[in-house]
């Protein structure tokens, strides 16, 4: 099945602000229906959320300068080139701040926020599961277990992704802001040195493997980045399921995005290697304009999920930490449990917070609730054919 | 009222599961219904509901509202749709807090799914694909007049009394003419069925 047709598509495809009353202009794909509805009387984002928003990117923003000048050690170490690619970050910054600001204010998130780091900071979980934290890291941010669990394909080429994209911050970024500096006496051979933030870290030969990694690790992250966003963009033309509901700027443009900076980095070495540097211009312009475009789509679009993610770890901590205290919440109708006593407790204060009020429903299985409901028709409504 | 949608009468169904078969050809979770079929008072009666998601639309999508990671869509064309794959959590808010009991989770994947409304078809003006099997008209996709035409002298019912809160829906439920007013009960609190004590 192709995309769907343009007349019915069209209103899921339009900005759903209207029906859900979502922050405006805060992400293409999601209404953020938790953020809507918290303000679906006004019917935007509240006045108070998006000016808390506002200043806690413009403080992060700050912070971010003040680490560049000072890092740079006072723009001594600043690579004027990079100018574009610094500015993005400090975009990024913003953006990143704002969104989050604004994500975390409504009910369902920041409770989560406050029993995720009420749990990590409680004296009973550094004495009962001191281990647990670190464990979950590794599984839900680190080898991501749980995509494995969708499929193994799926697994391989985010894993690739996600350790290109990992190398690649840790190399550009600090060269971009300035902290990393590499120097030489001859250019070539021994006596390389990487400082950051002025201080010597390393000494190589640039001509060894240690040398040839350092100046290649770009080149690295690419050719890990390619494979796994040619396979997920493969699966997004391919996958039926995929396909169904998906849009071009939320699914593909961040594919897309992945792979022409890989592509236009690698270029970069091909030309400077091979061709002289011919097209250097170019190409570093492309690579500079898809970089530039892609740090600023992160809190806007699909990539904002690598700000999310995290609160997996917390809801995980947060329902581990009420297992151990063996506080499961069971069925009032067929003891079933349903979840931990804690975790329950909290959907409902979510939900009273929200104003729906049948929060007393989540003492209920869903199988539960959907046979009383198909009692009380059966009894109270109609029964038999009609 | 309401364009295309689905209307449930419970009065029809025999439990033959055909929409539970047919719900795994949805593009959208292939492979795995997302149809519930309960069979409400099991040894005694072989009467029989099977639950679609109900596309809240007031309070809208409580299963979205609750989600702590933004993760659940509501379309403009007013269909809910499963959690958004890269950011859904697997927390189970919404499992937990659907008044209807729709949403599934899997807690391997840390994937909800739910009844999409069969996207992948009714974008195209098709039927959902438990409403083009459904033997006895137990689920009929259409519109409210097309229902009339069909079946003289039903009406339905989209709104749901939980407690003291209604919740308006964009899937109907079909109800006897003369109770068209009275809103269709969520269930509970149902203390007494027939004399026999459902809680527990």
């Amino acid at each position: 099945m192709t995309e769907p047709p343009e007349e019915p598509a069209a209103p899921e495809q339009s900005d759903p602000v209207t029906r859900t009353g979502a922050p405006a202009g805060t992400d293409g794909r999601n209404q953020g229906p938790a953020s809507a509805v918290a303000a679906k009387a006004a019917g935007i984002v509240p006045r108070s959320v998006n000016a808390r928003a506002a200043l806690a990117g413009v403080v992060v923003s700050v912070l971010l300068i003040l680490a560049i000048v000072l890092g740079s050690r006072l723009l001594h170490n600043f690579d004027s080139a990079l100018l574009p690619y610094a500015v993005a970050t400090v975009f990024l910054a913003f953006g990143v701040a704002y969104r989050y600001t604004v994500w975390i204010s409504a009910p369902g998130a920041r409770r989560l926020l406050t029993r995720g780091w009420g749990s990590l900071f409680s004296a009973e979980n550094f004495r009962k599961a001191p281990t647990a934290l670190p464990k979950m890291i590794a599984t839900y941010l680190g080898f991501q277990k749980f995509l494995g669990a969708r499929s193994h394909a799926r697994w391989a080429a985010h894993q690739l992704i996600f350790w290109g994209c990992i190398l690649a911050s840790l190399i550009t970024f600090p060269l971009t802001w300035g902290w990393f500096t590499f120097t030489s006496g001859s250019g070539s051979g021994p006596g390389y040195e990487m400082r950051i933030w002025g201080f010597k870290i390393l000494g190589f030969d640039s001509l060894n493997i240690l040398g040839w990694l350092m100046f290649h690790g770009l080149d690295i992250a690419a050719v890990m980045v390619i494979p796994g966003a040619a396979y997920f963009l493969w699966r997004r033309m391919k996958d039926r399921g995929a396909i169904t509901g998906q849009r071009f700027a939320y699914d593909m443009v961040p594919l897309l995005a992945l792979i022409v900076i890989s592509v236009t980095g690698l270029l970069l070495t091909f030309s400077s290697l091979f061709l002289h540097g011919g097209g250097y211009q170019f190409l570093a312009i492309l690579h500079m304009v898809s970089v530039v475009f892609t740090l600023i789509y992160i809190p806007f679009g699909k990539f904002f999920h690598i700000v999310q993610r995290p609160a997996a770890v917390g809801m995980q901590l947060f329902k581990y930490t009420g297992r151990q205290d063996d506080q499961v919440f069971a069925c009032r109708r067929c003891e079933e449990p349903i979840d931990t006593g804690p975790y329950v407790e909290n959907l409902r204060g979510t939900m009273r917070d929200l104003d729906l009020g049948f929060d007393a429903w989540a003492e209920y299985c869903p199988r539960c609730k959907r046979v009383l409901r198909g009692s009380a028709y059966l009894s109270q409504v109609k029964k038999g054919f009609k | 009222m309401m364009g295309r949608t689905i209307f449930i009468d419970p009065g029809r169904c025999i439990g033959c599961q055909a929409c539970v078969s047919a719900c795994r050809e949805c593009d959208s979770h292939r492979g795995k219904s997302m149809i519930h079929l309960d069979y409400t008072d099991e040894g005694s009666s072989v009467a029989s509901l099977p639950t679609v998601c109900m596309h809240c639309e007031d309070p809208v999508a409580p299963c979205a509202e609750v989600c702590p990671a933004d993760a659940i869509l509501v379309t403009a064309d007013g269909v809910v749709q499963q959690a958004d794959t890269t950011r859904c959590i697997g927390c189970a808010n919404c499992v937990n807090a659907c008044p209807f009991g729709v949403p599934k989770i899997d807690l391997q994947a840390k994937l909800q799914m739910k009844c999409n409304l069969c996207y992948d078809r009714t974008a195209y003006g098709l039927a959902p694909m438990c409403a083009t099997v459904c033997p006895t008209g137990a689920l009929f996709y259409g519109t409210l007049e097309e229902l009339q035409a069909e079946r003289p002298g039903v009406q339905v019912a989209d709104t749901f009394v939980f407690g003291e809160s209604e919740v308006r829906t964009g899937v109907a439920m079909v109800v006897p003419a003369d109770r068209v007013q009275w809103p269709v009960p969520g269930g509970l609190p149902v203390v007494e069925i027939n004399g026999k004590d459902v809680r527990r």
